[in-house]
């Protein structure tokens, strides 16, 4: 009598069971990588996400503007350096997610696009290392940038820089704004504002373009062969509209003035008088050839979530003059109006704007310059773009843009006002030149302020200091 | 396939069977060095105290296996390192998991290892075992009912399983303890009864065995202590266990089949009662059966653990280098989860290989013994309280039964679960080591 044959059982039952129990890990083991760890609660993803060395951005000048500090433990921050450059720079939360060039060149910046070979990927995982992303430099400049924003003071507005022929973005404002060192913190406060900082009023702000207008205008009154010198009586007159009063944007007396001096000073009356003379169709075939149908944006970017452009709208003969002075149903952003002054200053074709100038690969050296060849943009022929150069340094020199004239500077503007509801906004678009045909386009919008004087003046500063920029580079080659 | 066949049950000469231990405790002294040095590179950190682990553990072992050399000739040269591998792997995963609590559990095994060695090396353990065994039986229960009036809980959470007695700053948990007592217990009374049963069977066929008084008796007092510790201590997994060995103790005692499938039989009766009456076996089931729903909330433990087993994969993410710390309180339970994350699914079968060695030395041991059935009893009880215990939790970790909160063997941190489960390895190497002298 013995105990064997029960001990043998037990033995062989207890393997069996072990053996399940290897099974169950296994199973998991090599089904859960695709299945179970993709489950969106799994808190690895976001550990390994949080673990993302994104690249640094730098503006055109090599300076910081955003940066990834890494804690004695690897947890990882960005930081920005210069807050003010959020309008372009955008954000990267790990709670919500990337804006601005954080979101339009994610890819880059986390390294997603990179392929570094099979045998460094493997030896990154089995270290653990982190994902890192490539370095990037922005066409911003820093220094414009402060000054715009310093420029702003509170106001809330917008505006544009541009570089001419490059398309170079210079300088992007967006007022107000978020900091996106403390987003984490004031999420939101910020989404609940009223006003809106997340709102990027200089890419899809839709702003009434009021005496904006008037430079597409003066190009089809002057290709229609109306004489721009001729005196008209009564410009100055105020103009209405419904209950709505178009003035001149400076206040004047009762005068007769040419067209230049109305375009110089901002006086509507001559313009609902070319309107029309020229009838709806000429005028909706000139706004089209400024581009209001297919505005330019910045690639990548933020666009306006429904395009009040001219394709959508129809001009006919009742809304022909509210129209040509821009208080009709089209709607522009400050950009649309920075690439207009961008394609007059190039005698008639516009850049495409852009934001990139180059990257760097984690551990490179060198930075490879983002070459695209980019057409221009025809709005009008170089003639014509002449006159409209000298019909807006006319209107620095002594018109409502006054207040843009710099010293040792060759500055043309035009200021203009606009009215939305209850709001004025004050209009300025201009442009410098600089030695060996190059320039620089700006676009200015003051929201809620009755001031285009100011509008000029912020403008010219923006000129100035974009002016100092490139002046002392040579022949930008892009 | 007789067992004695297929395993060598004459033992090799003692010189053999030490290099084999000496063989077995270098190879887990390197494995658990690599790792530490492993963990202070990705700690970055040069602190002593790390270290200090790994030195005590290595003491323990050095001291273990000469003071078993000289006091124990002739026992059992797997399960000494296998108990030394196992707690230094779970003193390594404490110490990268919940490093506060590692120095205690160093300690613990100090504490331990003496205790082990005292077991293996006292001349008349197993005697005291069976003499005192009703005295025993007597202070374990009061042990038991002591901690249901005084019991608490070290966390001093209200809501936790009060299972520990207390003086001061320790805490013992007497259902672990009353483990080996009621294993001793059981193995002495069945040992005594078997011929007697054996006969009964032969003699008056299988309708009349489960009315015998041999076998009705304990049955009644382990379905009694199992129900008290399920309703008052609300300890699901200690009782499960309890009734588990017993059975399986019954069975090999008895030879009677039957006996072993209507005793499985009661689980899952008693099972579906307690789906009825106690919330928290409710609770174990619903989440077993479907833990998705509930993946942040009450199934958040389990989900965590298989997706730490998927995390990982086949190689492991390397000590320290994984997230297993997402699963709550991971370095009791869930231990097993933390290691299939860092060392993978070759961590994980390598621990069930060293688990399943062990389990199959202790009942070779049984079968060497079964001339003196106390003995083979007492070797395959102790075996089958560390087998069945180690299968509870480690099946539930990975979803295939209920979850039953017990530790896993020599792995998990808890002091008094490490000291029992060594008076356990203890009492199987002086078992292995005592052929053919009487009791």
């Amino acid at each position: 009598m013995t105990l064997t044959r029960e001990i043998n059982r037990l033995l062989i039952a207890t393997l069996v069971a072990f053996g399940i129990v290897a099974l169950a890990a296994s199973y998991w083991a090599i089904v859960g990588p695709d299945t179970l760890l993709q489950r969106a609660d799994n808190p690895r993803l976001i550990m390994a996400e949080a673990a993302i060395r994104r690249g640094i951005i730098q503006d055109r000048n090599e300076r910081l503007l955003a940066d990834t500090l890494i804690g004695p433990n690897g947890q990882v921050e960005r930081y920005y350096p210069q807050p003010e450059v959020s309008s372009l720079v955008g954000y990267s939360s790990l709670r919500y997610g990337v804006g601005g060039a954080e979101a339009m060149f994610n890819t880059i910046l986390r390294g997603d696009d990179l392929s570094r070979g099979f045998f460094s990927e493997l030896v990154d995982s089995l270290l653990h290392r982190p994902q890192r992303g490539s370095d990037i430099r922005l066409t911003l400049d820093l220094t414009v940038q402060q000054i715009a924003v310093q420029a702003f003071e509170d106001q809330a507005g917008a505006a544009v820089v541009l570089a001419v022929p490059s398309g170079e973005v210079l300088s992007l404002v967006s007022l107000p704004t978020f900091n996106p060192n403390t987003l984490d913190d004031e999420w939101e406060q910020l989404i609940a504002s009223a006003e809106e900082p997340f709102f990027n009023r200089a890419l899809q702000g839709s702003y009434q373009p009021g005496g904006m207008l008037a430079t597409p205008l003066m190009v089809a009154a002057m290709l229609t062969g109306e004489s721009i010198t001729d005196p008209i009586p009564n410009a100055t007159n105020p103009i209405r509209i419904d209950d709505l009063e178009l003035t001149c944007a400076l206040r004047l007396p009762r005068l007769e003035l040419p067209l230049r001096d109305a375009y110089a000073f901002g006086c509507p009356r001559p313009f609902a008088q070319v309107a029309e003379r020229i009838g709806s169709q000429v005028l909706e075939e000139t706004l089209a050839r400024f581009h209001f149908n297919a505005p330019v944006t910045i690639e990548g970017f933020a666009a306006r979530p429904e395009d009040q452009t001219l394709s959508d709208i129809t001009i006919d003969d009742a809304t022909l003059v509210e129209s040509a002075l821009g208080q009709g149903q089209l709607t522009v952003t400050p950009l649309q109006m920075a690439v207009m002054a961008a394609a007059i200053v190039n005698d008639g074709n516009a850049p495409r704007p852009y934001t990139l100038i180059a990257t760097r690969a984690p551990d490179a050296e060198t930075w490879q310059p983002v070459v695209t060849t980019r057409s221009t943009i025809p709005f009008t022929t170089e003639g014509t773009a002449r006159q409209l150069q000298d019909l807006m340094r006319n209107a620095v020199a002594n018109g409502a843009a006054l207040n843009a004239a710099r010293p040792e500077i060759d500055i043309g503007g035009h200021a203009a006002l606009a009215y939305s509801g209850d709001e004025t906004q004050s209009w300025f678009i201009g442009f410098a030149t600089l030695p060996g045909k190059r320039g620089i386009a700006v676009a200015v919008v003051l929201e809620n302020r009755d001031d285009p004087g100011l509008a000029a003046d912020i403008g010219g500063t923006l000129l100035e200091a974009a002016h100092q920029t490139l002046r002392a580079l040579p022949q930008q080659s892009s | 396939m007789a067992l004695h066949e297929s395993l060598p049950v004459r033992p090799p000469a003692p010189s053999r069977l030490q290099a084999a231990e000496r063989s077995l405790l270098l190879v887990s002294s390197v494995f658990l060095a690599v790792n530490f040095l492993a963990l202070a590179i990705i700690r970055n950190s040069s602190q002593p105290d790390h270290w200090l682990h790994l030195i005590v553990w290595g003491l323990c072992a050095f001291v273990g296996y000469r003071s078993l050399k000289r006091w124990l000739p002739g026992h059992d040269p797997f399960i000494f390192p296998i108990a030394m591998f196992l707690t230094g792997w779970g003193l390594l995963a404490i110490d990268r998991l919940a490093p506060a609590f590692a120095e205690r559990q160093t300690l613990w095994l100090v504490i331990s290892t003496a205790t082990l060695l005292l077991v293996a090396c006292l001349p008349h353990a197993l005697r005291w075992l069976r003499m005192y065994r009703y005295s025993l039986l007597l202070i374990g229960l009061l042990l038991l009912i002591g901690t249901i009036i005084l019991g608490r809980n070290p966390s001093g959470l209200s809501g936790a399983p009060q299972l520990w007695l207390g003086v001061g700053p320790l805490h013992f948990q007497p259902s672990e303890a009353l483990k080996i007592i009621l294993v001793a217990f059981l193995a002495s009374y069945l040992a005594e009864q078997y011929p007697a049963m054996r006969a009964e069977e032969l003699s008056s066929g299988r309708g009349r065995l489960f009315f015998s008084p041999r076998i009705f008796g304990p049955v009644l007092l382990m379905w009694g202590i199992c129900i008290v510790i399920l309703i008052w201590q609300r300890d699901l997994g200690t009782a499960i266990l309890f009734f588990m060995v017993f059975l399986i103790l019954l069975y090999i005692a008895s030879g009677s089949t039957i006996l072993l499938l209507s005793g499985m039989a009661l689980i899952v009766i008693a099972g579906f009662a307690g789906y009825q009456l106690f919330n928290v076996v409710q609770l174990r089931i619903d989440i077993w059966m479907n833990p998705w729903p509930e993946a942040d909330g009450r199934a958040y433990q389990i989900v965590q653990s298989l997706l730490a087993f998927a995390a990982g994969g086949i190689f492991g993410q390397g000590v320290g280098q994984g997230a297993p710390t997402f699963i709550p309180v991971v370095h009791s339970d869930f231990i097993f989860a933390a290691l299939g994350e860092e060392w993978g699914l070759l961590g994980i079968l390598t621990l069930i290989v060293c688990l399943a060695v062990l389990i199959t030395r202790g009942l070779r041991i049984a079968v060497i013994q079964q001339s003196q059935p106390f003995r083979a009893l007492l070797s395959i009880g102790l075996s089958m309280l560390i087998a069945v215990q180690s299968l509870m939790i480690m099946a539930g970790v990975l979803k295939l039964i209920p979850l039953t909160g017990v530790t896993l063997p020599f792995v998990s941190y808890g002091g008094s679960s490490l000291v029992m489960t060594f008076i356990m390895a203890g009492l199987l190497l002086r078992l292995s080591a005592s052929e053919g002298s009487p009791s």
